[in-house]
């Protein structure tokens, strides 16, 4: 039983840092309708941003910790002035705008790695290693910093976009980025806006993901694709679906490792994905509102 | 200043003045002549540089031998004539000639040509480097062939292509070694495989629709390839998987065994060629044609199938990735794990994206573009990799479909300028555009106007103080040349809004009026100036006609 | 009594495909024009040449002596944010609505220039007066209501800044009669003070006697007391 619900909390701690990347992956596709690919970059260049800051100015794991979430809101707004800003008004958008963030990540994985060297880096512990113990199960701190962090910035992110002015331009824009204009909207302002929130988050996941594992100038593609998965399986452009998808996606990750070995997640994951997907073309949250249209 | 226009100022002598110019100048300053039939030929003159014949003068005519102008060779056993021949007659010297219309097909002859004969031209130092990148171009080009009829004809926007080549050269490779098949089993069996893979891949594309489908496959991809390096059978550490039997021998000499991998490679390209022609250009291809993107439900409901139609060409394709991922483990005795990188993905994407998506020659080019760059040019090091992302990044900012979209691009581009220039052109009340002409009935207007705008412009020309004061001083009798020429035009205009002076008290009173044009509607007052003498009233109305034309 | 729009020699289109040709247009303060004409003549890209969103155009375009036209040949919607902030309320034909947002996050999207996201909350008391049947149905998702519940939301939204000129596409297409004209009659009842307003209709008869002007539009050109005679009145 312990053994069930310390894997439980270790699917949850997954599923929060992925889940992140999914919600930022799903506000991005839905907002702007650009299928953005380079958050694999983005979690890197910000592990690095947080690296570089814990190396040369201040070790003070909070401090590193918002130079990441900063360091992510910069790759976020770059990646939005290469890419989106050029292409956003020409034809074929989607497709066109899907390749140019490969291509960003292409280009910006090549020069993480000239300067970085293909040597995995790790980050330090930001939790430190305490430990409580409730109803016999051990959470260590580490594990609790990262739900609570990932939760809060959740929060931050949903508060934010349903209360404020911005954040009821990128849900407007999400809905009909057409009647957005006629309101006066401007698509180009508000997508930095998008790309800077959503790359906060890469910052944060990658933060959180690089002091356990490790970092590398690649490390961000499987969060990446996991968040993708995840995002895919919430219904492109629904927090909440992206929310439950990944609670699902880490309780699955859990039993399979428990009941089947490691090496089946991926196909568990996938068989499960293919199933809702099957069943709701768009997701958990297909059924919840109406999403974009393809 | 003053001095030089005084100088150029001529004077015009009244001709009637010998007789006494009854009620004329006798002699007054007036500017210099100008000639009215220059407006007319500038206006008429065809600014736009223009070849001797035809418009398409860079298009090359071959000229024909004997009087026919057609043609009646056919590619046997169909009616399909050898190359698109058209034959016109010169329109100067009419001569029958000949034009092809389309001259792909001498393009790709070309190519391949060229190609062909690449191991005897190449020179000797780099020959075995460029072979063997040969051999790889030509998978590669096969594959991406394969990828285009599914991204490009069927619509189905599947990032698993490489799986589908990977899954099918490790189980061919698999199977080889542990149950020792022959070389030429592989590819055979790997049609299975590709068809057993495309069947699951093809079930979620009938359900989802777009980019949650392309998601779906990078993440296919990815469990592919999870897959393969954690289990054992398929040698977890090695890197990869080889012992496959292959048809290369290692007793030949080497540059024998780089020839065979060559022709290989060039021999599949040309079968993949032909199954993207044979599938894209025939049945399957217009179906689906007819069913483009955001059309779908309008194609469905003409009664075309189009499901059916690109589940078949993603079948299709599925079996002949099968095929090259069975030759590919024949090919190399066996795969890498590489296959199913994220990177190889980004690779993929980047050959058929430069080239322009859904096209074979975009594929094929786009291949070669990034197959140099990566295998030839290894020296570059990583930054190769930098340089096939800027090319990218240039392809998707500028390009809208790759390289082989620029020419659809750039008549896109001249269509708009030119309807954008035509709009600039047209001024109030002068020419007419086309469509403008056609709702006009009767056509002698839409001339009249264009008359019209001509002389206005060439009066504008004549208008100067000269002829204003000449007006001033005598309204009535024989006027200089530039002011006759005013005044006619004045009195010719339309009746309405034209000016009249109205006697209100005569030879006190004068006013100006503006005619209705409208019988049975009386004039309007243009103004309560009052008029002391009629001359006073014509000249004021001359001035107000003035005004009216310079404003125009 | 100001020019609030003065449109001078003005062609819009599409790719190679012309729509507007040439035209004048002249409205003053406080003047309520109705545009007439039929579909495809040319009246919705009137309206979207005004906010930019046409593919190419040239000519002048004043609001309140402001130049917002421009000769544009790329990027349709690129400006119109800018436009919109110079004071241009656009009530779109159709359903150009968001779905997913409720009543009110609704018409406070109306009001995205600063100085009216301050006072969003009495406005919204204002225009939920006009359009009664909209109160109880403040927190639905926009997305759930009739079409003519949702083209009064899209009019209130419109409603909400406090524009220099209000422009309603065809505010009465696709509803009932009945609706139609409930929706039109609170369109005319907007108090416009200094600001001016155009409403393009199919049907003459809807508007006829209720606004200041009606001008006919046909193949892309105004007819009728457009401005050619009334500029010229104004110069003198």
């Amino acid at each position: 039983m312990n053994d069930i619900i310390f894997l439980i909390i270790n699917g949850i701690t997954v599923a929060s840092i992925y889940g992140l990347i999914a919600v930022a992956v799903s506000i991005t596709w839905s907002a702007l309708g650009l299928l953005n690919l380079s958050y694999g970059f983005i979690f890197s260049f910000a592990g690095y941003g947080a690296w570089l800051a814990e190396r040369h100015i201040y070790g003070e794991p909070v401090f590193v910790m918002f130079m990441g979430i900063a360091a992510g809101v910069v790759g976020g707004i770059m990646v939005c002035l290469l890419v989106f800003i050029p292409v956003h008004d020409k034809p074929n958008f989607t497709i066109r705008g899907m390749i140019g963030t490969l291509a960003v990540s292409l280009i910006g994985g090549q020069i993480l790695l000239q300067n970085f060297g293909p040597k995995a880096k790790l980050l330090p512990e930001f939790f430190g290693y305490g430990k409580i113990k409730i109803l016999d199960v051990t959470l260590t701190a580490d594990k609790i910093g990262i739900i609570c962090s990932s939760i809060l910035m959740l929060t931050i992110v949903v508060r934010w976009m349903k209360s404020s002015r911005r954040g009821l331009e990128i849900r407007a824009m999400m809905m009909n980025p057409h009647a957005a204009s006629i309101v006066g909207i401007g698509v180009r302002k508000t997508g930095i806006y998008v790309m800077a929130v959503t790359g906060a988050m890469t910052g944060l996941s990658a933060a959180l993901l690089s002091q356990t594992y490790y970092l590398s100038p690649f490390s961000g593609l499987t969060p990446m694709i996991k968040g993708v998965s995840i995002a895919l399986m919430g219904g492109l452009g629904s927090v909440k679906g992206a929310v439950i998808a990944a609670i699902i996606l880490g309780f699955n990750e859990a039993l399979t490792t428990k009941f089947l070995g490691g090496r089946y997640v991926l196909m568990t994951q996938f068989a499960l994905i293919i199933i809702v997907l099957i069943i709701r073309p768009r997701g958990i949250a297909g059924i919840l509102d109406k999403a974009r249209e393809a | 200043m003053s001095d030089i226009k005084t100088k150029k100022r001529k004077t015009w002598k009244n001709p009637l003045a010998v007789w006494g110019a009854k009620g004329g100048n006798y002699e007054v300053p007036t500017p210099e002549w100008k000639n009215p039939h220059q407006i007319w030929k500038d206006t008429k003159a065809f600014k736009v540089p223009t070849t001797k014949i035809g418009r398409f003068h860079y298009e090359y005519k071959s000229s024909n031998h004997g009087e026919k102008i057609w043609n009646r060779l056919r590619w046997w056993p169909t009616r399909r004539t050898i190359l698109w021949t058209q034959g016109v007659y010169n329109r100067k010297s009419l001569k029958p000639e000949k034009i092809r219309k389309d001259k792909r097909p001498i393009f790709w002859f070309l190519s391949l040509l060229a190609l062909a004969i690449m191991p005897f031209i190449l020179p000797d130092g780099y020959k075995n480097s460029l072979l063997t990148a040969g051999g790889i171009f030509g998978i590669y080009a096969s594959i991406n062939l394969c990828w285009t009829l599914v991204i490009g004809t069927a619509g189905i926007f599947s990032l698993a292509t490489y799986a589908i080549v990977g899954m099918s050269a490790f189980l061919t490779t698999w199977l080889s070694i542990n149950l020792g098949l022959p070389w030429w089993m592989l590819p055979m069996i790997g049609m299975f495989v590709g068809l057993a893979f495309g069947v699951i891949i093809a079930l979620p594309a009938l359900r989802l629709d777009g980019f949650y489908y392309g998601l779906l496959t990078l993440g296919l991809n990815e469990l592919c390839r999870v897959f393969i390096t954690t289990s054992h059978a398929f040698g977890a550490a090695s890197g990869g998987l080889y012992g496959a039997d292959t048809f290369i021998n290692d007793n030949w000499a080497p540059m024998a065994q780089t020839l065979v991998q060559y022709y290989s490679g060039f021999a599949l390209l040309i079968a993949a060629l032909f199954l993207f022609r044979f599938v894209d250009g025939k049945r399957l291809g217009r179906i689906l044609k007819l069913a483009p993107e955001k059309k779908e439900a309008f194609a469905e409901a003409s009664g075309v199938n189009y499901k059916r139609a690109r589940v078949t060409v993603f079948l299709i394709s599925s079996i002949a990735l099968g095929f090259i991922g069975g030759f590919y483990a024949a090919y190399y005795r066996g795969s890498a794990f590489d296959i199913f990188s994220f990177h190889t993905v980004i690779m993929g994407l980047a050959m058929i994206t430069i080239g322009g998506i859904g096209r074979a020659d975009g594929a094929v080019a786009g291949t070669l573009i990034i197959v140099v760059l990566d295998r030839v040019l290894v020296e570059l090091g990583p930054y190769r990799y930098i340089i096939i992302g800027l090319i990218m990044m240039f392809t998707i900012l500028f390009l809208k479909n790759g390289l082989f979209g620029i020419r659809k691009q750039f008549r896109d581009w001249r269509d708009k300028k030119k309807g954008e220039a035509r709009s600039s052109r047209l001024e109030r009340g002068g020419e007419m555009l086309p469509e403008q002409a056609t709702e006009i009935d009767n056509k002698d207007e839409i001339y009249r106007k264009r008359y019209d705008k001509m002389q206005r412009e060439f009066l504008k020309t004549l208008i100067c103080d000269e002829i204003i004061e000449e007006h001033k001083q005598k309204p009535l009798g024989q006027h200089s040349e530039a002011l006759e020429r005013v005044c006619y035009y004045f009195r010719r205009g339309a009746m309405n809004d034209k000016y009249v002076v109205k006697c209100e008290v005569p030879f006190k009173k004068y006013k100006i009026m503006a005619l209705s044009g409208v019988r049975g509607r009386s004039p309007r007052l243009v103004e309560d100036k009052i008029y002391d003498t009629v001359e006073a009233a014509y000249h004021g109305l001359f001035l107000r006609r003035i005004q009216d034309l310079m404003e125009a | 009594m100001s020019n609030i729009l003065e449109i001078k020699g003005l062609s819009a289109g599409y790719g190679p495909l012309r729509v507007i040709h040439d035209l004048d247009l002249i409205i003053q303060s406080g003047e309520r024009v109705g545009i007439v004409g039929l579909n495809g003549h040319g009246k919705t890209t009137l309206f979207y040449a005004i906010a930019g969103l046409t593919h190419w155009q040239r000519g002048s375009i004043k609001i309140s002596g402001k130049e917002i036209g421009r000769t544009r040949s790329q990027g349709p919607g690129r400006y119109t944010h800018i436009v919109v902030k110079e004071g241009l309320a656009i009530m779109p034909q159709g359903d150009e609505i968001f779905h997913g947002l409720t009543v009110e996050e609704h018409l406070d999207s109306g009001a995205f220039t600063p100085e009216s996201w301050k006072n969003r909350k009495q406005k919204r008391e204002e225009i939920l007066e006009i359009f009664e049947p909209l109160k109880k149905l403040i927190h639905t998702p926009v997305g759930r209501l009739s079409g003519g519940e949702r083209r009064m939301v899209s009019i209130g939204r419109g409603m909400m800044s406090e524009a220099k000129l209000y422009m309603a596409d065809e505010p009465t297409l696709g509803l009932a009669p009945k609706i139609g004209k409930g929706v039109l009659e609170a369109l005319l009842k907007i108090d416009l003070k200094d600001s001016a307003m155009i409403i393009a209709e199919q049907n003459v008869a809807l508007l006829e006697g209720k606004v200041d002007r009606i001008i006919g539009m046909h193949a892309g050109k105004l007819k009728g007391e457009a401005s050619s005679s009334l500029s010229m009145g104004l110069k003198n």
